[in-house]
């Protein structure tokens, strides 16, 4: 359960984030949408401890996140998937993948998990020993988002996992991983400019605007009002 | 001919030598993007703690483990205690900051341990061979110097590429903000690649000694000289960083033996900016264009 | 309407610097004694060259770790065209001097425009290194290691005979060095220092709003290196004898300590820099000998403090103590805001970049 009460941040003098408020319960995907510059983007950093707020807490169960360090967050259980898939493209697929859970003990766990990785993506193990840097958008994005799985999260962030991809694909990326969510309990937290396609994964939805929660619905409720879609959604 | 044999060896001899400390530029640099100009004086200084315990009696191989594992404290809390401040500041302020401790080490090691030149011992003979009758134009300690640089080579590329701390190492350079929401205690390994790259210093330093002796800015034209090396190399790529080292190496004993060795330094000035200006991002520099 | 301004600027600085020359004027004549004098001429000179320097670093962004081997390239020319003909006016040899090491910096800062931040201080180091040496290859014109002797400007006719020469070096490099501020300081409030700080703070957007880059990265080196010259011409005249030894690298790595305690870009920075320059050793060198210290540790406090100084002013006020008096304030304030307020880590979005 990640609960965010009252998180404010603020970037030299402009308000990124005002007093926001949302739980993402285990087992589910909560969709936060929004606008360029609704401060999406912030909320994740925020929580994955990039960015400090100036005031407001994140809990991941019963430990508070606000003030850790991002390493000391992503040890505890938080996964990020960062906007722009974050990979390191001087490093091989496998290298990549690795790094996902270098700091946990368990050295026979993490090849289990990075094995189940390439299950939940076939096309990377015929690449693992590849540069990074030659995969295609959807390569890469499922080497973010199996990457951060590696570490087994509590938690897990995925800012805007659409971007530079067909939404087919983004689609089949996102079936694979809803399983997942309910077997494991994952906490998850999905950003995304594209509303429909996140709508149509998510059980929960937040739609942020200019810092501020405009509205909090049903993922199901949300895409089935047409007026409450137009008005907040614009589709 | 045989003059130019006998340039070439010490060009390669010196070129290694400068190669050991153009790697420690090239480490510091990929991982915090900041020249450390005082690794040349932070391996004078291992190298004078050396003499001491040689001195006292020890045998060499001590004085060399004493002064390698000095240099990886002293590299270490550098980064720890000075750098960290200014890693995320403009660049200027590590190059200030960087020249303060050139500065301050080489104001420290005269009131320590004296300011005038003095001689450093070798592990094995300074000697050229001789086989037959002849002297070839090579000694014991020039295939040492060549050996030490290349086993040190092999052992961080080992480190690097074959061990999960090597893998944690090249993230933390690569990506520190992927790395950190990764797990990885990004702040521990730059530490760490500030120490290593000072062991390598620290082993320029025990190799260049007895050629240039020891005195407080002995390691100031073989800083460059690295710098040189690595710049000509790129920067980003630890062979370029070699292969440029050596060339200069070479370059300069040429230079040294056919035209004057007042000037040899001159002429790595004259390299170092001939080929700043037809590839200002170093010669083995491809892809990444960093901000030159 | 801006030419009117400019103008009153003009003279505002004129009236500045005419006072402040009338008022050394006075000192040096009727206040100070000799050793002062001395003193305080070697302070102007190397302010002179500190003034250049913190101009190129601190307002055009460059880095420069060569200055020590400009001012020799100023010295030499000085001391090789006396040399071979003792008889020539200080004037000339000052211009002289100015022109060739102006070329040189034009040489580098052609070199040196492509080049940012490390590459470039690596590069100046190299020269700082390399140059050093070369007047002991060609030993025949430069004097080799045992230098060039340089002999002292004898005053002109009509202040007496009994004019002391070091008074007259002094009044002549106070001049110097009061022209040259003048001249610094409006160029640094005019069209050129605005060009220069744009082109240290974004160079794209400097190229878009149609400044050629290079041009002025050059300009910048130039005109630094002709205050370097000037510097290195007086200096011989006043060490009178011009050797390497006088041009090692912690001359060039003294006067970055310079600029960097009075403030990168400030010109009364640069003579604040340079006055610690001069008197710190005189300082710790008495405060030495009372304590009985050894040579090798007496002559290398100054040294010692340049580093420490350094270190503490970039960890503590990251633009210099005369920069720093102005942070010391907003810090106060920006700790007291930050208390409560947000801090970002470096990767954040909107985080400036150098």
């Amino acid at each position: 359960m990640l609960e965010i009460s009252d998180l404010t941040v603020a970037y030299g003098g402009v308000v990124a984030l005002e007093h926001v408020s949302l739980s993402v319960p285990e087992g589910s995907i909560t969709a936060v949408l929004g606008a360029n510059g609704a401060g999406k983007t912030t909320l994740v950093r925020t929580i994955s401890g990039l960015v400090k707020p100036r005031s407001g807490s994140v809990m991941l169960g019963t430990q508070q996140l606000v003030g850790r360090s991002p390493e000391a967050i992503a040890r505890l259980g938080v996964g990020h998937v960062p906007e722009g898939h974050g990979i390191v493209s001087e490093l091989t697929v496998d290298e990549n993948l690795r790094l996902g859970g270098l700091w946990r003990r368990d050295r026979a766990d993490q090849r289990v998990a990075i094995e189940e990785a390439y299950e939940l993506f076939p096309p990377l193990r015929v690449r693992r020993a590849v540069h990074a840097s030659s995969l295609s958008g959807g390569e890469r994005q499922m080497l973010s988002i199996g990457r951060a799985m590696v570490a087994r999260p509590t938690a897990l962030l995925l800012d805007e996992p659409s971007l530079g991809l067909a939404g087919g694909l983004l689609a089949q990326i996102m079936q694979r991983l809803v399983a997942l969510v309910t077997e494991r309990k994952l906490s998850v937290l999905l950003i995304e400019q594209n509303a429909r396609s996140a709508l149509s994964v998510a059980n929960q939805a937040v739609v942020l605007s200019l810092g501020k929660v405009e509205l909090r619905d049903t993922a199901e409720r949300l895409a089935g009002d047409d007026a409450l879609r137009h008005a907040y959604l614009g589709f | 001919m045989h003059l130019f044999a006998i340039y070439t060896v010490d060009g390669i001899t010196n070129g290694m030598v400068y190669a050991a400390v153009a790697l420690a530029l090239v480490m510091i640099w990929r991982a915090t993007r900041i020249i450390n100009y005082a690794q040349g004086a932070m391996a004078m200084f291992t190298t004078y703690i050396a003499l001491i315990v040689i001195r006292h009696g020890s045998p060499y191989w001590l004085g060399f483990v004493v002064a390698l594992a000095t240099g990886l404290v002293i590299g270490a809390v550098t980064e720890r205690v000075l750098v960290r401040p200014v890693e995320s500041r403009p660049p200027l302020n590590a190059v200030i900051l960087s020249l303060g401790v050139l500065i301050l080490l080489e104001a420290i090691a005269p009131m320590l341990f004296g300011g005038q030149t003095q001689s450093f011992p070798t592990p094995v003979s300074n000697i050229d061979f001789s086989a037959g009758g002849t002297t070839l134009d090579f000694s014991p300690f020039d295939l040492f110097t060549v050996g030490a640089v290349l086993v040190a080579m092999l052992l961080l590329f080992l480190v690097f590429q074959r061990t999960t701390l090597g893998l944690r190492m090249r993230a933390a350079a690569f990506n520190p903000e992927i790395a950190r929401i990764l797990g990885i205690r990004v702040g521990r390994m730059l530490t760490l690649g500030w120490g290593l790259a000072a062991v390598l210093g620290a082993l320029a330093g025990m190799l260049a000694a007895p050629s240039v002796y020891l005195y407080p800015s002995n390691m100031d034209e073989v800083l460059v000289f690295g710098f040189t090396g690595a710049i000509i190399g790129g920067l980003e790529s630890p062979v370029g960083a070699v292969a440029g080292a050596v060339g200069v190496g070479l370059a300069l004993s040429y230079v040294s033996g056919y035209i004057g060795s007042d000037l040899a330094p001159l002429g790595g000035f004259v390299i170092l900016v001939v080929v700043l200006m037809l590839r200002p991002q170093g010669l083995f520099s491809f892809g990444r264009q960093r901000q030159v | 309407m801006s030419s009117v301004l400019r103008n009153s600027t003009l003279v505002r600085h004129g009236l500045f610097f005419l006072a402040l020359a009338g008022v050394l004027l006075l000192l040096t004549s009727f206040v100070f004694d000799p050793y002062t004098n001395y003193n305080v001429t070697e302070v102007a000179i190397y302010a002179i060259c500190t003034a250049g320097l913190t101009v190129l670093t601190g307002i055009n962004g460059q880095v420069s770790l060569g200055h020590g081997a400009l001012m020799m390239i100023g010295a030499y020319t000085t001391s090789v065209l006396l040399t071979w003909h003792p008889d020539l006016p200080l004037i000339l040899m000052l211009l002289a001097s100015i022109a060739t090491t102006a070329i040189a910096g034009a040489i580098v800062g052609i070199a040196g425009a492509r080049l940012r931040g490390p590459y470039l201080a690596g590069a100046t180091l190299a020269l700082a290194v390399a140059l050093p040496q070369v007047p002991s290859h060609f030993a025949s014109v430069f004097g080799g290691n045992q230098g060039l002797n340089v002999p002292t400007p004898s005053p002109p006719a009509f202040l007496g005979g009994d004019f002391s020469p070091e008074e007259w070096l002094a009044w002549i490099t106070l001049a110097a060095a009061v022209i040259t501020f003048f001249v610094l300081a409006n160029l640094v409030r005019g069209a050129i220092g605005r060009r220069f700080r744009m082109v240290r703070d974004n160079e794209v957007a400097a190229r878009l709003s149609g400044i050629d880059v290079a041009r002025t990265q050059v300009l910048a080196y130039m005109i630094s290196a002709a205050c370097a010259g000037l510097a290195g011409s007086l200096f011989a005249y006043w060490v009178t004898v011009t050797s390497p030894s006088g041009f090692t690298l912690n001359l060039s790595l003294s006067l970055l300590t310079a600029i960097v305690i009075g403030g990168l870009g400030s010109l009364a920075g640069a003579v604040i820099g340079s006055f610690i320059l001069v008197y710190l050793p005189v300082w710790t060198g008495g405060f030495a000998s009372s304590l009985n210290l050894s040579s090798n540790v007496a002559n290398n406090v100054p040294l010692a403090i340049y580093g420490i100084v350094l270190i503490v002013a970039i960890l503590v006020f990251p633009r210099g103590i005369a920069g720093g008096i102005a942070s010391i304030v907003r810090g106060a304030g920006r700790i007291v805001r930050s208390s409560r307020g947000p801090t970002a880590l470096p990767a954040a979005p909107e985080s400036p970049s150098q």
